[in-house]
C-alpha cells in the first residue's frame, strides 16, 4: 500500500516542495527606482555640463595693494557694500611715522623759502648804509687830503711821490665807496629769484614725497570695487595678507542681485552648443525642480578643467568651454553651488 | 495492462526503491553541481545585480570585466548625459580599499562602492537594518551582512559602530543584505564624495557612469548610441555582467573543474539509472515473455515499459530535486554560501535530462523485449 501510492504521493509532496522553494530563492532582481530622481531633460539632443553659480559681476576676489597685517575689519559676510565702501585696513604704523618726517621736510623747506623771501633783513641795513657813509666820509677825506696837498703853488715843496700817493687814495676810497653802495644795493635788493625758484621747487618735492606717503596710507583701507554682497570674508585683524593672487581670496565679492551660472561643457561637445538653444538646470540632490536658464555670453578663451577634488597633483586632460548663463531671480541656489545643466543641442 | 506494468514495478519493492533513489541521486547530483556552478558564477557579477536602478554600465573601451576598471574621467559622466538616447546618467565608484577595526587591528579588503550623493543611485537594494538615506550624514557607510559579521562576529547587528577606512573613521549606519562577491570580500556602500577620501590617491575615481535609458527607448539601443557617441563602452547590466563571467570562465579554471564534475555527475547518473532500468527490465523478461505468449503486442509492452520507465523517472526525479532545494533551503542563511540556489532553468533541464536517460535506458530494453521469444517462459 505504502509503495503503491505512498511512494508516489511523497514524490508529488517533493516536487511541490522543489517548486515552491526555487520559486522562493530565486532572487527576483526587480528593477528598482533611485532614491532620489537624477536630473534628466526632456529635449531630443542634448548636452551635459556641470555648472557653477556666481555672481553676475563674476566672483571679485578683493586684493591688496601692498602687503601687509590686517589691522581692522569693517565688514562681515553677507553684508550689502557700496561702491567705495570701506572692507578692512591695513597696519598704518609704518607709514604714519614716514608721514611725520615727510611733513617735517615740508617745513623745513618752507622755512627755508620763507628765510629767502624775507631778505634782506632790516637790521643789517644800517650797518651797511653806516659802511656807504664811512666810505664816503673816507673818500671825503683822502680828497681834502689831496686838495691841500694840490693847493699847494710851489711844486718843489711837495715831493711828488707824497701827490701820487694821495691821487691813489682818493681812487682807493671812490672804490671801497662804490663797493659799499654796490652791497647795500645788493642787499636792499633781497634774494636772487633763482635762489627763490630752488626753494620753492624743494618745497614742492617736499610736500609731493608727504602726499605719497598719504597716498600709501589710504591705499592701507581697501575699499569695493563695486555695490555688491560680501560672500566670503576671510580675513581677520592680526592676519598677513599678501599682495598676490591667494588660494583663499581675502575677501570675496560678487553682485548677487542677479546670479549667473558658468556651464562647463567638454570640448568635444563644444561645437553643437548654441546660444538660443533652451537650457535647463537643476540643483543637486533635487532633480525635481528645473530652472530655465537664459544664455548670457561664451567665454571666448576655452580652459582646461578644473576639477573640484582639490587634489594639488592633479594634472589636466580635457579642455572646457565656459557658457555663461542667467539664472532666474528667486531660485533658491546660492554662488557657489553646483548645478547640473543641460543644453538643448542640434 | 497499464494497471500489470504497476504491479509488476512495485511488486518488487526493493528494486523499485532501488530504482528510484538512483535516479534520485543522479539528479541530486546533476541539479546541485550545475547550481553551484552557475551560483559561483553568478556572484562574479554581483555588483552589477545589486546596482537595480540603472540599467546601462559605461566604462573606459578596454574593461576587460566588473574588477578591473581604468577610471573614467569626471567629464565623461557629462558627455554621457549629453547622449540623447540616455534618461539621466550617474556616477558610481567601484573600488577595492582596506577597512580596519580601530583599537583591535582587525583588517580587510573591502570592496568600496561610491554612490553619487544626491541620488544614491545603486543604493543596496535590500537593507538589513538602518535605511539608504542615513548615507547623507557625514562620515556614514552603510556594510553588508557578512561584513558586520566578520568584524563584529558575536554582536547582534546593531548601527553606530566604527570603522577605520583610509585614516578615516566612518560609521556604519546601516546593514544591508548584498549579493555575495566572487571572493566573498565584504561590501561597503558609501557617498561619492566620502568614498574618494576612502580609496587611497588616484586622479581619477569615477569607475563608471550608471545611466538609465528614455522611455520607449531599449537599453541596448542606448548603450549602443553612448558607445558611438562618446567612444566610450557602455553594456547593459546584463551584458556587462556575462562579460564578467565569461571573463572568469576563460580566465579561471572554474568552469573546465566543475565542467568535468558536472559531466561526470551527467554520465555517472546516465549509467547508474540506465543500468538498473535495464536490469530491471532484463529481470522482468520472463513476465514480459509470458505476456507475449498470451498475445499481448509489442506495442503494448513498449507502452508498459515506457510507463514503468516514466513513473520511476518523475518519481526520482521528484525526489532528487527535493533533495537539491532543502540543501539551498538549509543553507540560505549562511552568509557564505549566498548567492546559490537552484535556476528554474536548472530544474527544468535536469528534469529533461533525467527524461532523456530513462527513455535512452527504456530504449534499449525495449529492444530486448521486442526480440524476445515467447517461448523463454518456457524453458524455465
Amino acid at each position: 500500500m505504502i509503495t503503491k501510492y505512498g511512494i508516489p504521493f511523497i514524490a508529488l509532496l517533493a516536487l511541490t516542495f522543489a517548486g515552491l522553494s526555487v520559486a522562493r530563492l530565486t532572487p527576483k532582481n526587480q528593477p528598482l527606482e533611485p532614491f532620489s530622481p537624477p536630473p534628466s531633460a526632456t529635449f531630443k539632443n542634448k548636452i551635459g555640463a556641470v555648472g557653477l553659480v556666481e555672481a553676475s559681476s563674476e566672483n571679485i576676489a578683493v586684493s591688496v595693494p601692498l602687503p601687509g597685517m590686517v589691522s581692522k575689519v569693517f565688514v562681515k559676510a553677507g553684508d550689502a557694500v557700496r561702491r567705495g565702501q570701506s572692507l578692512f585696513s591695513l597696519d598704518d604704523r609704518d607709514l604714519r611715522a614716514e608721514l611725520n618726517l615727510r611733513e617735517s621736510n615740508v617745513a623745513l623747506a618752507q622755512a627755508k623759502l620763507a628765510r629767502l623771501q624775507a631778505a634782506p633783513r632790516t637790521e643789517e641795513l644800517p650797518a651797511a648804509e653806516a659802511r656807504v657813509r664811512e666810505a664816503e666820509a673816507q673818500l671825503s677825506d683822502v680828497q681834502v687830503q689831496l686838495q691841500m696837498i694840490e693847493a699847494v703853488k710851489d711844486k718843489r715843496a711837495i715831493r711828488n711821490e707824497e701827490l701820487e700817493r694821495r691821487r691813489r687814495a682818493v681812487a682807493i676810497a671812490e672804490a671801497r665807496l662804490d663797493e659799499a653802495r654796490a652791497n647795500l644795493r645788493l642787499l636792499k635788493a633781497g634774494t636772487w629769484k633763482e635762489d627763490l625758484d630752488v626753494a620753492r621747487s624743494e618745497v614742492a618735492q617736499a610736500r609731493s614725497q608727504a602726499d605719497r606717503v598719504r597716498a600709501d596710507l589710504e591705499r592701507l583701507t581697501v575699499t569695493s570695487p563695486i555695490d555688491g554682497e560680501i560672500l566670503q570674508c576671510k580675513v581677520r585683524p592680526g592676519e598677513y595678507a599678501a599682495a598676490a593672487p591667494l588660494q583663499q581670496p581675502l575677501v570675496l565679492l560678487g553682485s548677487t542681485k542677479q546670479l549667473n551660472i558658468r556651464a562647463d561643457v567638454d570640448e568635444r561637445d563644444a561645437g553643437r552648443v548654441r546660444a538660443e538653444a533652451t537650457t535647463v538646470a537643476s540643483v543637486r540632490g533635487d532633480a525635481s525642480h528645473r530652472y530655465t536658464l537664459k544664455f548670457v555670453r561664451f567665454e571666448p578663451f576655452v580652459v582646461p578643467k578644473k576639477s573640484l577634488t582639490g587634489d594639488s597633483a592633479e594634472r589636466v586632460d580635457t579642455r572646457v568651454l565656459q557658457v555663461i548663463y542667467a539664472l532666474d531671480a528667486g531660485a533658491p541656489v546660492r554662488p557657489g553651488q553646483q548645478m547640473d545643466v543641460l543644453i538643448e543641442a542640434r | 495492462m497499464n494497471f500489470v506494468a504497476w504491479q509488476m514495478l512495485t511488486g518488487d519493492r526493493a528494486k523499485y526503491l532501488g530504482l528510484i533513489f538512483a535516479i534520485a541521486f543522479s539528479t541530486f547530483l546533476m541539479s546541485h553541481q550545475t547550481s553551484i556552478f552557475c551560483g559561483l558564477m553568478n556572484r562574479t557579477r554581483s555588483q552589477i545585480l545589486d546596482v537595480r536602478d540603472a540599467s546601462i554600465w559605461v566604462m573606459d573601451p578596454k574593461t576587460q570585466y566588473l574588477d578591473e576598471v581604468k577610471n573614467l574621467t569626471d567629464q565623461d559622466l557629462y558627455r554621457v548625459r549629453g547622449v540623447s538616447e540616455v534618461e539621466w546618467a550617474v556616477p558610481l565608484l567601484k573600488s577595492n580599499s582596506r577597512a580596519k577595526l580601530p583599537g583591535d587591528g582587525k583588517f580587510r579588503a573591502v570592496i568600496l562602492m561610491g554612490l553619487d550623493d544626491s541620488t544614491l543611485v545603486g543604493a543596496p537594494p535590500n537593507m538589513a537594518l538602518g535605511g539608504v538615506a542615513a548615507m547623507g550624514q557625514p562620515d556614514s557607510v552603510i556594510i553588508d551582512r557578512a561584513g558586520y559579521k566578520f568584524f563584529f562576529p558575536d554582536e547582534p547587528l546593531q548601527l553606530g559602530k566604527q570603522l577605520e577606512m583610509n585614516d578615516h573613521l566612518v560609521r556604519i549606519v546601516g546593514i544591508c543584505n548584498s549579493s555575495a562577491p566572487f571572493v566573498n570580500l565584504p561590501v561597503v556602500y558609501s557617498r561619492y564624495s566620502l568614498a574618494q577620501l576612502l580609496v587611497g590617491q588616484e586622479r581619477n575615481l569615477m569607475s563608471f557612469v550608471v545611466a538609465r535609458p528614455r522611455a520607449g527607448i531599449t537599453d541596448a539601443q542606448a548603450a549602443k548610441a553612448i558607445s558611438e557617441k562618446t567612444q566610450l563602452r557602455a553594456f547593459t547590466a546584463n551584458q556587462f555582467g556575462w562579460d564578467t563571467i565569461w571573463y572568469y570562465i576563460r580566465n579561471t579554471g572554474i568552469p573546465i573543474n566543475f565542467g568535468i564534475t558536472v559531466a561526470i555527475a551527467l554520465v555517472v547518473g546516465t549509467v547508474v539509472a540506465g543500468q538498473t532500468f535495464y536490469l530491471f527490465v532484463l529481470e522482468n523478461l520472463k513476465q514480459f515473455g509470458a505476456l507475449k505468449a498470451i498475445g499481448v503486442s509489442n506495442w503494448r509492452i513498449t507502452g508498459m515499459v515506457l510507463l514503468q520507465a516514466f513513473v520511476v523517472g518523475s518519481i526520482g526525479y521528484c525526489i532528487g530535486i527535493a533533495m537539491t532545494a532543502a540543501f539551498f533551503e538549509f543553507t540560505k542563511d549562511n552568509l557564505d554560501l549566498r548567492g546559490f540556489y537552484m535556476l528554474p532553468q536548472i530544474m527544468g533541464l535536469v528534469g529533461i535530462t533525467v527524461v532523456a536517460i530513462i527513455f535512452l535506458a527504456s530504449a534499449v530494453s525495449i529492444r530486448r523485449v521486442a526480440v524476445l521469444e515467447p517461448a523463454v517462459v518456457f524453458r524455465g
